[in-house]
């Protein structure tokens, strides 16, 4: 697992290229990897679907539906209402309340401090307080 | 929609009751709540569309806190895994119990960790098996969280639903739950085994359930000695 992560978070890197690269091959390869890790998280009672994996020190908010296939990084924040599937959320990510998230990528630091928004087969980057500020990329 | 009202709708949604909405809201707070429910039928109409384009017989099992229906569940897959191929997905608030012991029968599990909800919704089936290749099984039971009560509330398309109660819990409790042995197909009557020690009037229990619902099929067994395990297959097609 942390094989396929370290790949994609270079891919990532190269945001500008990011159509051409194998990044959906990787991201499948991962899931088809991912295991339950669902005890280190700080919060209410979200739902899982499985598999879902948490890095320790994850916050997760009220009415959270999660899974199957999202794996989140250490530190990360996930505020109420959010639902996500086939997603990776890397460290330090801030997710503001009621985003919906469907085979995104989040790099690292990431913080999105508004509500509501809805993504499909996107990366995502970016410190900002609107949905105007924020960079994505299709793939 | 202002923030405060979503909050408020929240927090009816969440206590279940439109009686609690302010005055002002209560017609919202009706809509969004008949809007849920038929949000919920258009998905499961669309999950069981699935399975029959795939050729899939599907169960859905619900019942008391410990009735047995996971121990059914093991029983039937022992004698089956071999011959279909098997998806079981296990409901409950927390654990992954439930599914690690249909595993070890040798069928393909999904565990959902419901957490502060107590049923299963057809969006939950949804989105597992929109990330599965259907083609790839044959049968798929899907075990509710146990209780009585709330998945009434949600169908979740599949052919048929299976209530599970025990003679543990008394013989008033199927009298005291119409709603789901309403809108069951098979009502199995479990741990057959305990009705002697127990002194648990079952003929009630079968007459009350074919009372609430004419059409329902009712079984006694046990899981743990298997006594009518074959016959409850029969009534579900295997
Ligand atoms: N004597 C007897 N015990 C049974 C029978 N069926 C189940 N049990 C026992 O009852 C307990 C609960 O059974 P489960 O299969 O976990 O019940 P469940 O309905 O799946 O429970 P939840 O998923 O927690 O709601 C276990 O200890 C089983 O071994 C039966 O037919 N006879
Ligand atoms: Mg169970």
């Amino acid at each position: 697992m942390k094989e396929e992560l370290i790949k994609i978070e270079e891919l990532i890197g190269n945001f500008d290229n990011i159509e051409k690269s194998d990044i959906k091959d990787l991201m499948q390869r991962l899931f088809s990897k991912l295991g339950n890790r669902l005890e280190k998280y700080v919060g209410d009672y979200p739902t899982f679907i499985e598999p879902v994996y948490l890095e320790d020190n994850v916050k997760i908010g009220d009415d959270v539906l999660l899974g199957p296939n999202v794996y989140i990084g250490a530190n990360s924040e996930i505020q109420d209402y959010v639902e996500m599937s086939n997603t990776i959320i890397f460290e330090n990510v801030i997710i503001g309340e009621n985003f919906k998230l469907e085979n995104c990528v989040v790099a690292k630091g990431s913080s999105f401090k508004f509500n509501n928004l809805n993504m499909k087969n996107s990366v995502l980057i970016g410190e900002t307080k609107s949905k105007d500020e924020l960079q994505s990329k299709k793939f | 929609m202002p923030i405060d009202k979503e909050k408020e709708i929240e927090r009816i949604k969440e206590v279940e009751s439109i009686n609690l909405a302010r005055e002002e809201i209560r017609d919202e707070v009706i809509e969004t709540k008949k809007a849920v429910e038929k949000d919920n039928e258009l998905l499961a109409n669309r999950v069981h569309q699935k399975f029959k384009d795939n050729n899939i017989k599907s169960f859905d099992i619900v019942g008391a806190i410990g009735a047995g229906k996971t121990a059914l569940l093991e029983k039937i897959i022992e004698k089956i895994s071999s011959q279909y191929r098997t998806l079981v997905i296990c409901g409950d608030i927390t654990t992954r119990v439930d599914a690690d012991r249909i595993e070890k029968h040798k069928a393909e599990t999904v565990q959902i960790n419901t957490g502060r909800e107590c049923a299963l919704n057809a969006y939950h089936i949804h989105q597992i098996i929109k990330n599965k290749d259907l083609n790839n099984y044959d049968l798929v039971f899907i075990e509710n969280v146990g209780n009585l009560i709330c998945p009434s509330d949600f169908i979740l398309g599949t052919d048929k639903r299976l209530i599970v109660v025990s003679t543990t819990e008394g013989e008033w409790v199927v009298e005291k739950h119409p709603m789901l042995f309403k809108m069951s197909d098979i009502a199995v009557i479990n741990k057959i085994d305990l009705k002697e020690r127990l002194g648990t009037d079952v003929d009630k229990m079968i007459s009350d359930a074919k009372k609430i619902n004419l059409k329902i099929e009712v079984i006694t067994t046990s899981a743990k000695t298997g006594e009518n395990i074959e016959k409850l297959m029969n009534l579900m097609g295997l």
